[in-house]
């Protein structure tokens, strides 16, 4: 009982947190740096997709759509409750950025972000009609599915219980894309069109898994935060994001 | 953001030598702020020699007894601790949080639960909520605590516990592993760690029923069990943890007294402290520190870059910043010298911040 232990070793031997009273002070700005990467994509993948609701071909579609702009929505809200925990002005956060803002369809940024929010480079680029919404959001909605899997285990464990109740949500919605999807590529003159979509957001959402960094992965694995490398995590989704477009008829990038 | 309301000390009484049980009636109308989940914390402000400390305590009553109690052991040195088990008395002022904290899983009368509970010491104070809470609310389901102390007399509501058992008869199971008091069955004596679990769950504990699992307690300690209990095929989502780690921030000192006054020039020199790596840096005193640190290359941690998620936090060791704008840092965050460095401009021509503190 006596033993005294640092908050670093207890991390780094799979420690898990559970407030915010003795987070260390680096752990903390990663934590949420984390966060806010995740509440920034979620709210401006929702803005984006508002949008598209209005190009959905049929009733279904826009239910679909409709949805998953309301549940990335709630994503966003339920991850901004835990920053808030941390003191993030949670009703500030949500309003002070136009999450609608896009860069022009050819912008070459590469991974980095916008100067103003942390989303991910994938989202400042904007969709093109439906179509194109429908194969972003499965590659995305594919690479979301492997990032949750990885961040449903943080070592704070009331941001991995939020995660946890998001992924499945999250899996519904590339399964609705999939269908979608599915949908579109049954029509031969579609296809060229869903192929150049294909080609265009592959490398980007490639890209979302970031670029290797061996000190920063160290140091974020120490945390707790990490456990697998952002090549190891690509990898996986290459694998699964091929698989269901090539069953499609459709070429991976 | 979360306010402090005043709550006055209706009962204490001494539960171990070292630890004061204390029960609080929230003033001015707040009773319903304290409305708690069983398993969560109230965090507690206090002025000590003019400088505010926050120290946050499990609440040890269960939904049911329809008061708000919280217990408090003395730590040596612990400022708070010591003038709770000391000075405090019924009719005091306590400036309280509402209850916070997610150590709990949500409760449903019909359900048949098998759970099992882990405590150290004073980790046994959201424990008790928990298994109290949960025995009055699922009527059918079960209860066991392993509870590890150092010896019979620091075993904090060792009466309560043992009223408890008679009151849910067959329900509550009590192991009570004790680190220096011999107990008839050798077990029972020692550590709680990863092999001791083992040995627990070979005969006295019956793992493989086990719902849900809650660790509360010091650190090698909730390591040790956590793994015990995914070995044997608990998974994470399966596990509660509630650590309040056994060094809680202590007091900081307060930043230096800036050396000499500003200047007009519109250069300043930073250094800045990031992983432990030390950068000095000239930055025209109209940019941010946070922006003279990315700019010169260093991994300084930011989001929202309005002040308003607090990601960029540092301390001011030295020097003056002036902070343009700030939503999310608390006054008495401000006052030991904390900044978002994203809004901070240097004042003084020499500034010492640290993003590790």
């Amino acid at each position: 009982m006596a033993e005294e232990m640092s908050i670093e070793s207890y991390l780094a031997a799979g420690g898990i947190l559970s407030n915010p009273a003795n987070v260390p002070p680096r752990y903390r700005a990663e934590l949420m740096k984390l966060m806010a990467t995740f509440v920034d994509s979620e709210l401006a993948g929702a803005a984006g997709f508002a949008d598209i609701i209005n190009d959905a071909p049929g009733l279904k579609e826009r239910i679909a759509a409709a949805r998953i702009v309301l549940e990335k929505t709630d994503h966003a809200e339920r991850v901004l409750k835990v920053m808030g925990e941390f003191g993030a002005d949670t009703a500030r956060y949500a309003s002070h950025h136009p999450w609608t803002a896009r860069l022009p369809r050819d912008a070459d940024i590469a991974a980095t972000r916008s100067e103003h929010d942390m989303r991910l480079a994938v989202f400042n680029y904007p969709l093109q009609g439906w179509a194109d919404a429908v194969v972003m959001n499965l590659l995305m909605g594919r690479a979301v599915v492997v990032q949750l899997a990885e961040f449903a285990m943080v070592s704070y464990q009331p941001l991995a219980e939020a995660f946890r109740a998001i992924a499945p949500r999250e899996a519904r919605h590339a399964q609705l894309a999939e269908e979608g999807l599915a949908n579109l590529a049954a029509e031969p003159a579609e296809r060229d069109a869903l192929q150049a979509s294909v080609d265009y957001w592959w490398p980007r959402v490639a890209a979302s898994f970031g670029a290797a960094d061996t000190r920063k992965f160290a140091a974020l694995k120490a945390m707790g935060l990490r456990r697998s490398t952002g090549e190891e995590l690509r990898t996986r989704w290459v694998g699964e994001a091929k698989a269901r477009l090539e069953a499609l008829g459709l070429k991976a990038g | 953001m979360a306010r402090f309301h005043d709550l006055i000390v209706t009962d204490l009484h001494k539960t171990i030598r070292d630890a004061v049980v204390v029960t609080l009636r929230p003033a001015n109308g707040a009773a319903q702020d304290f409305d708690f989940i069983q398993g969560q914390y109230l965090t507690f402000r206090r002025d000590f020699d003019g400088e505010e400390l926050r120290r946050s305590y499990s609440i040890c009553a269960g939904k049911d007894e329809g008061i708000l109690q919280v217990g408090i052991k003395r730590v040596d040195g612990g400022a708070f601790s010591t003038w709770a088990n000391e000075e405090l008395k019924v009719g005091d002022r306590l400036e309280a949080m509402p209850p916070m904290g997610s150590f709990h899983t949500e409760l449903n009368p019909e359900a048949e639960k098998q759970y099992l509970g882990f405590a150290g010491g004073s980790g046994i104070t959201p424990v008790l909520s928990i298994l109290k809470t949960t025995l009055a609310r699922e009527p059918k389901s079960n209860f066991t605590l392993v509870y590890a102390n150092k010896g019979v007399n620091t075993i904090m509501f060792r009466e309560e516990l043992e009223d408890l058992k008679n009151q849910y008869m067959g329900r509550l199971n009590v192991i009570h592993i004790l680190e220096t008091d011999a107990q008839e069955i050798d077990l029972f004596t020692g550590l709680v760690t990863e092999e001791k679990c083992a040995q627990l769950f070979r005969h006295w504990i019956d793992i493989e029923n086990v719902d849900t699992a809650f660790i509360c307690g010091p650190e090698p300690m909730m390591l040790g069990i956590a793994r015990a209990l995914r070995d044997h095929g608990l998974d994470d989502a399966r596990i509660k943890f509630e650590l309040f780690a056994s060094a809680q921030p202590g007091r900081l000192k307060r930043k230096a007294v800036s050396q000499g006054a500003a200047s007009s020039a519109n250069q300043a020199t930073a250094s800045i402290t990031l992983d432990g790596a030390t950068q000095s840096v000239t930055v025209p005193k109209d940019q941010t520190i946070l922006d003279a640190a990315l700019q010169n290359a260093m991994d300084a941690p930011y989001a929202c870059k309005a002040g308003v998620c607090s990601t960029c936090r540092c301390r001011v060791l030295e020097g003056e910043v002036e902070m343009v704008a700030n939503h999310a840092l608390e006054d008495y965050e401000v006052e030991k010298g904390y900044v978002l460095s994203c809004q901070s401009f240097p004042v003084t021509d020499r500034v010492v911040v640290d993003y590790d503190q």
